[in-house]
């Protein structure tokens, strides 16, 4: 008889980092429903931060949104010196209370990114997510 | 509970130093018995505070630290909590004593980072975000604050020239202190013509990585009184959390960890912010200054900006805040801070402050947080 899976290698599964980053590739969110309350959470949380409860269904949310704060980096962790100056944003998505945070490339003053611009999700790479200016 | 107490606190100067890890951390230990008036004999647990171990090549530095001081039968516990090691080390090592398993321990923070150089701190120090959204899609430690900085200045019209202003008050105060990393007077126009590190925020913006080691020594009641005539009591400890990436957090401008963790120390000191005489809070960007001192409930919301104008948080303003030079002229040799912004306050309530000394102070607070403020704690302490 086969010994049932672990209710963490059950969770594990759904969570894999892949299908989060799959999704980031077509420019959509994967985020997790609290099937009890509704909250909805990015893909990397195994317990609902409103309720507690452990099931969640898929929510795919479109990568669009707004820019809420961001800074443009001069000095930079490694492997990003060939990118200087970029952008990381903290963008607001449309339609939920989610925010999501990624790198944006060509941007070389504020006056490139006032607050408020609307942008979005184009991809996943070694530069991380990837937000554009719409 | 115990009533628990700080007998003695030593500290490394800060800044670039040659000696290794051990060495440091052992000076500072070795001046915090010296302080306290004890033999190590006496210390029954370590608290050693410590994240990047491994650039001066010895991690677990626990046993090595209780070996070169002769008790190498001496329980010991290295923790890492990114920024926020020190105050996290010192409170485990507070609970402990507490809770009555220890009557004295004591409580160590060490970092040894600046011979590794910019590049190397730059990138290791983004493995303390929550890397797979921040750090591994180019954010650096300023950009993280600078992003901060940006919806505060936006939200609050603050300006650049205030956010210099704060690195212009900590060098003034760092400038009294012999400890201090960057022991240098500095002016706004010094800060805004400074290079652009992670816009808005520029180098002086920023507190410098620095090498350093600070140490105190905690016991129960019962011991300070029969060893010392000369210490402080712990009244208050909280701790707190916030979402690890900034994109988990509903306001950008506020660090959830410190209002719980300040609230849970207020209660259990049974004081409110006004009580407080002086503050060392985590400036580890001028940035962080204002947003602390609000989540702290020294300022309104917003208001920190005004009052930092008006001198309120000056050395000889009502609530001066880091009197030390802060992390951003004192330094930051990251393991080492928590527990250092405890020597300040030690030193501060004994009388040994020198010239940069708070008039009439009794009660003062420390602040000090991991990463973006994932982690906090904050301390209490009055004189006695």
């Amino acid at each position: 008889m086969q010994a049932a899976p672990s209710t963490y290698s059950k969770v594990y599964k759904l969570l894999a980092k892949e299908e989060f980053i799959n999704n980031a590739k077509l420019g959509k969110v994967l985020a997790r429903k609290c099937t009890r309350c509704g909250y909805l959470h990015l893909a990397t949380t195994y317990f609902c931060q409103n309720c507690g409860n452990k099931t969640f269904e898929n929510a795919i949310i479109e990568g669009k949104g707004t820019i809420m704060t961001y800074t443009i980096i001069t000095v930079s962790p490694e492997g990003y010196e060939k990118y200087i100056p970029y952008a990381w944003v903290v963008m607001k998505l449309d339609k939920t209370d989610l925010r999501i945070s990624g790198f944006m490339g060509g941007i070389k003053s504020p006056a490139d990114l006032p607050l408020g611009t609307k942008a979005k999700m184009t991809g996943y790479d070694e530069r991380g997510i990837i937000i554009e200016k719409l | 509970m115990e009533k628990v107490c700080v007998i003695g606190a030593g500290s490394t100067k800060y800044g670039k130093l040659q000696d290794s890890i051990t060495d440091i951390a052992l000076q500072a230990s070795v001046d915090a018995l010296e302080s306290a008036g004890i033999e190590p004999k006496k210390i029954q647990a370590g608290y050693i505070s410590n994240v990047f171990g491994i650039a001066d090549k010895q991690v677990h530095l626990g046993p090595v630290i209780m070996s070169n001081l002769g008790i190498p039968e001496v329980p010991s516990l290295s923790i890492e909590s990114a920024c926020g090691s020190g105050s996290i080390s010192f409170r485990e090592a507070y609970a402990n004593v507490a809770a009555g398993f220890y009557d004295v321990v004591l409580a160590t923070g060490v970092e040894k980072v600046t011979h590794t150089g910019t590049e190397w701190t730059t990138t290791y120090f983004s493995y303390c975000s929550d890397f797979f959204y921040e750090g591994g899609a180019g954010a650096s430690f300023p950009g993280l604050f600078a992003s901060m900085a940006r919806a505060y200045l936006a939200e609050f019209k603050a300006t650049e020239e205030d956010l210099a202003m704060v690195a212009v008050k900590n060098h003034d105060n760092g400038f009294l202190n012999p400890k201090a990393h960057l022991r240098k007077k500095i002016t706004v126009d010094d800060v805004l013509k400074s290079a652009i590190v992670a816009s808005p925020l520029k180098l002086y913006d920023c507190c410098p990585f620095s090498d350093g080691a600070s140490a105190v020594i905690l016991c129960n009641e019962k011991f300070a009184k029969t060893h010392s005539k000369n210490y402080i009591e712990v009244i208050g400890s909280g701790r707190g959390g916030s979402p690890a990436a900034l994109q988990g957090r509903e306001h950008i401008t506020t660090i959830p960890s410190t209002k719980i963790a300040a609230q849970a120390a207020y209660k259990m000191a049974g004081v409110t912010p006004k009580d407080i005489d002086f503050a060392e809070v985590h400036d580890c960007f001028t940035i962080a200054e204002l947003v602390d001192t609000e989540d702290l409930g020294f300022f309104e919301k917003g208001e920190a900006v005004e009052a930092l104008r008006q001198g309120r948080t000056r050395l000889n303003g009502d609530i001066p805040i880091n009197p030390s030079g802060g992390l951003k002229s004192k330094g930051h040799p990251i393991g080492a801070t928590g527990i250092g912004q405890v020597v300040e306050v030690f030193d501060q309530l004994t009388g040994k402050a020198g010239e940069r000394t708070v008039k009439d102070a009794k009660i003062g607070l420390t602040h000090n947080f991991g990463a973006t403020g994932a982690s906090c704690a904050v301390h209490i302490f009055k004189s006695v």
